[in-house]
């Protein structure tokens, strides 16, 4: 039976030919998407080290001389008075749990300031970029950011208000275990070049990622100078999670009474469910687009298939017939059309693998944890594409084999 | 030659329908990537003249203090009004220079002693309404003299005319932004976010509001430029010009360490539309490469699939084609009229593929025209003129026409080439 299966294949080679070469193109496609989901999906799904649940983020916009509040010639000391008030009043509403003022800090960003660190002995890696969060003491305990040795979020919070500085990820570089941050805690550090004021290494975090999708995760969190407040705009605050209803409209309704300090007035108040979504917009984009090449391939799949086995059912439809009054049973019918698409498929895999390899090693495929290739996970790909491509080939297999099931060889071959 | 294609078609119906559906599918595909990218680079109102344009969004910076290699220690960001007014206003070969905030400002509305909401302010210059052609439903912009007078003048679209003053007319009459009174000096039909240098809901001139201010350096803050090559003026001349002007600027901030850093800028409307960080050049090349790969999966695979159906088709009609050699029908016809016959085929799948791409443009807008970073009230929209334009209708033609040769090329060549006596004699040619 399966030479006789081999040799069918052989005697329709050439419309076997483009099938095998269509499987080839879209095992080779397929397998690139895949993989990228794959590393979507492995980053994902790693812990983040922040939290945005509950988190909002207030916009105050300026008055100018056209509004009849307006107080002119503020000075910079009164820009700080403005941003401490804001941030105080923040702080009391009953409903808070913890607010701060930063500058491109709060996480999904998309605005960075970078900085570097460095003492007699040790410099941070020029390989990963520094990200300087410079934030007050409430930040920590907004984004509920936790140390590598069990400190809270108010205990990281306290060391900021001594002045010490708190890392995330390997700011030293990576490969060495000596290298690792937390081997240094206790130490004191210089920031960015100054070599008068030194900071002592306070905490190391869990790391903080940049975003769900992304991986980058080297930073250091500094207490926002005093001398910074008036020109830093990010006021973030987190809610008791049984207040967290109608958050906005609560907040835009003190917009011209509580929220109008100085200059300054509550314009608008932004979820950070919200500021996550936009900021991550083109990964959606590409994870849509990614979904759609695939239903689009395996669709191909599914088309090609039931063509050419329609056309097929139909031409040897007296062979079927044979067969079965030979004493074929309907289902041996159908589990020899399937076995003759998976049999290409097969033919064309080890091809497809060599492709996939090739295409990892040559890193054209998704970066994932510093590397494009590895062996389990392509194999772990490919295995995945394998049987995609399997399942669309029984579904465009089906119909036309269920067609030739019902081939009635009293019909078919009356002329005989 | 229509009513054999159609005879064919109905022939073989299973058959038909799946080339058919195989080859919507693909167009249907490729039509709302080239719509996803129209909306990004194709005119329509009101940025008709994204052909003129020349963008300067952002600006790159160092000091001499920061660092002696500028490329290692920069700042990237949008522009100070020091900068537009030094820089850029001074430009003489375009048409138009425009300066406006890098993006909207949510600020809140409303007429006095009424609930106010929520709404997208832009600052910007007189310049502006020059460059983007806005429908003028009522009234007309601020002019230079109100800018330069800083006089609390808007433009407002209909939507917000409407919420803030009923049917009424709103051209003369008052409302408060941010608590300050502004008078309305013109209404405009609203803007698709899609078009997202002239998007906003209320244009007010920048020097009335906060943002010229807004500086974070002597070189950045707030705002971008856009500049308006002149009809049938050259490109190069504004970016000779450019060049000339900004060695001079730079003389003159070099005084204080500052170094500018051009990355490329200004960009065309197809390049600023690549670009997606202040701090990198776009990779132009990377992007066309990638939308090549895509539009070769694209065509390919359905082409593929095709072709092996229309060989099976084919197949079935050796001996009419040899009969028709037989009456002299040279191997060059038979292979036009096979390719011609197929691409009627492709037509039907392909106007198909159309329809299905414009009704999915407006069924899911929301999931193929999402917009990263921005904040904006309204949420996206597209209209027919944004989707379809005359060169819509000339790419989904031309994919057409190569999807066809990818798919009927082979077999009909094979077909052209048979024998015809093996043919008429009933031995299958074409296996």
């Amino acid at each position: 039976m399966k030479r006789k299966l081999l040799k069918q294949i052989r005697s329709e080679w050439r419309s076997n030919l483009w099938m095998s070469l269509e499987l080839l193109v879209v095992s080779v496609v397929l397998w690139y998407v895949v993989d990228y989901f794959y590393a979507t999906w492995y980053i994902y799904t790693e812990p983040k080290g922040f939290d945005t649940e509950h988190c909002y983020r207030l916009s105050f916009g300026h008055i100018t001389d056209k509004n009849p509040d307006y107080i002119p010639d503020q000075q910079k000391d009164d820009l700080i008075k403005t941003n401490e008030e804001i941030l105080r009043r923040m702080e009391q509403l009953p409903f808070v749990e913890a607010a701060s003022l930063s500058q491109n800090s709060f996480p999904y960003n998309g605005s960075n300031s970078g900085t570097y660190i460095f003492n007699d002995s040790l410099s941070s890696s020029t390989l990963n970029y520094l990200l300087r969060r410079i934030a007050t003491p409430g930040f920590p305990k907004v984004f509920r950011y936790e140390g590598i040795r069990g400190e809270t979020p108010e205990e990281i919070s306290e060391l900021m208000v001594k002045g010490e500085i708190i890392l995330s990820g390997p700011v030293f570089g990576t490969g060495d275990d000596r290298l690792l941050p937390e081997a240094h805690i206790g130490e004191d550090f210089h920031l960015d070049g100054d070599t008068i004021h030194s900071y002592r290494l306070g905490a190391v975090l869990k790391d903080v990622r940049y975003g769900d999708f992304m991986d980058w995760n080297t930073s250091v969190l500094i207490n926002l100078p005093h001398s910074w407040m008036s020109w830093s705009d990010e006021f973030c605050l987190r809610v008791r999670p049984e207040e967290d209803h109608d958050i906005p409209e609560r907040l835009m309704e003190m917009a011209n009474g509580y929220f109008h300090v100085g200059n300054r007035v509550l314009v608008n108040v932004i979820p950070f469910t919200d500021t996550r979504d936009r900021f991550q917009q083109n990964n959606y984009d590409t994870i849509r687009d990614m979904v759609v090449m695939m239903g689009f391939l395996l669709l191909n799949i599914f088309l090609g298939l039931f063509g050419t086995f329609w056309f097929r059912t139909q031409q040897r439809a007296q062979e079927i017939a044979v067969r079965k009054s030979m004493g074929a049973t309907p289902a041996d019918i159908f589990r020899r059309l399937i076995t003759e698409g998976i049999v290409l498929l097969s033919i064309v895999t080890p091809l497809a693998f060599g492709i996939d390899c090739l295409l990892a090693y040559m890193e054209y495929n998704t970066y994932l944890m510093g590397s494009y290739f590895s062996v389990p996970r392509v194999l772990l790909c490919a295995a995945v594409t394998f049987g995609l491509i399997t399942l669309m080939i029984i579904a465009g297999v089906f119909f036309p084999a269920r067609r030739a099931q019902k081939i009635d060889p009293a019909i078919v071959l009356k002329d005989e | 030659m229509l009513k054999e294609s159609i005879y064919n078609l109905r022939r073989q119906p299973v058959i038909s329908i799946v080339t058919i559906a195989g080859t919507a599918l693909s167009i249907f595909l490729i039509m709302v990537v080239v719509m996803m990218q129209q909306v990004r680079t194709a005119p329509y109102a009101p940025e008709s003249n994204r052909d003129r344009f020349l963008h300067y969004p952002y600006i790159s910076f160092s000091n001499s203090q920061w660092t002696d290699n500028p490329e290692e220690s920069n700042s990237n960001g949008p522009m100070s009004w020091f900068v537009v007014k030094n820089l850029f206003y001074p430009l003489e070969t375009p048409e138009a220079v425009t300066a406006y905030t890098i993006s909207t400002d949510v600020y809140s509305i409303g007429v006095k002693g009424e609930k106010p909401f929520a709404g997208d302010v832009r600052d910007t210059d007189a310049a502006y309404f020059k460059v983007f052609d806005f429908k003028f439903v009522d009234g007309k912009p601020f002019s230079q003299e109100d800018f330069d007078a800083s006089l609390p003048r808007a433009v407002i679209d209909t939507n917000v005319a409407a919420r803030l003053f009923g049917k009424q007319s709103a051209v003369g009459r008052r409302f408060e932004i941010n608590g300050g009174e502004y008078t309305v000096c013109g209404v405009v039909e609203p803007v698709s976010t899609l078009a997202s240098h002239a998007y906003s809901q209320i244009w007010i001139p920048a020097t009335t509001g906060h943002m010229i201010e807004a500086d974070w350096s002597t070189l950045g803050g707030m705002f971008t430029v856009t500049i308006l090559t002149r009809e049938g003026g050259s490109e190069q001349e504004v970016r000779d010009e450019f060049k000339r002007r900004s060695d001079e600027f730079g003389k003159t901030i070099a005084e204080n360490g500052w170094v500018i850093l051009h990355r490329g800028r200004p960009y065309t409307q197809e390049v600023n539309e690549l670009s997606s960080s202040s701090n990198n050049e776009p990779d132009i090349e990377g992007a066309h490469r990638r939308n090549l790969i895509i539009y070769a999966i694209l065509l390919l695979v359905p082409a593929i699939n095709l072709s092996s159906m229309t060989h099976s088709r084919l197949r079935r009609r050796v001996s009419e084609i040899a009969v028709r050699r037989a009456f002299g029908a040279t191997r060059s016809v038979i292979f036009l009229d096979i390719l011609t016959e197929n691409f009627l085929v492709t037509l039907i799948g392909g106007i198909i593929g159309i329809l299905m791409s414009v009704v999915a443009a407006f069924l899911f807008v929301d999931v193929l025209f999402s917009q990263s970073y921005v904040y904006y009230v309204s949420s996206v929209s597209v209209d027919v003129s944004m989707l379809l334009h005359w060169s819509t209708f000339g790419w989904a033609l031309l994919f057409c026409f190569f999807l066809n040769m990818l798919s009927a090329g082979i077999p009909a060549m094979q077909m052209a080439r048979i024998g015809l006596v093996n043919s008429l004699r009933g031995k299958d040619a074409g296996k």
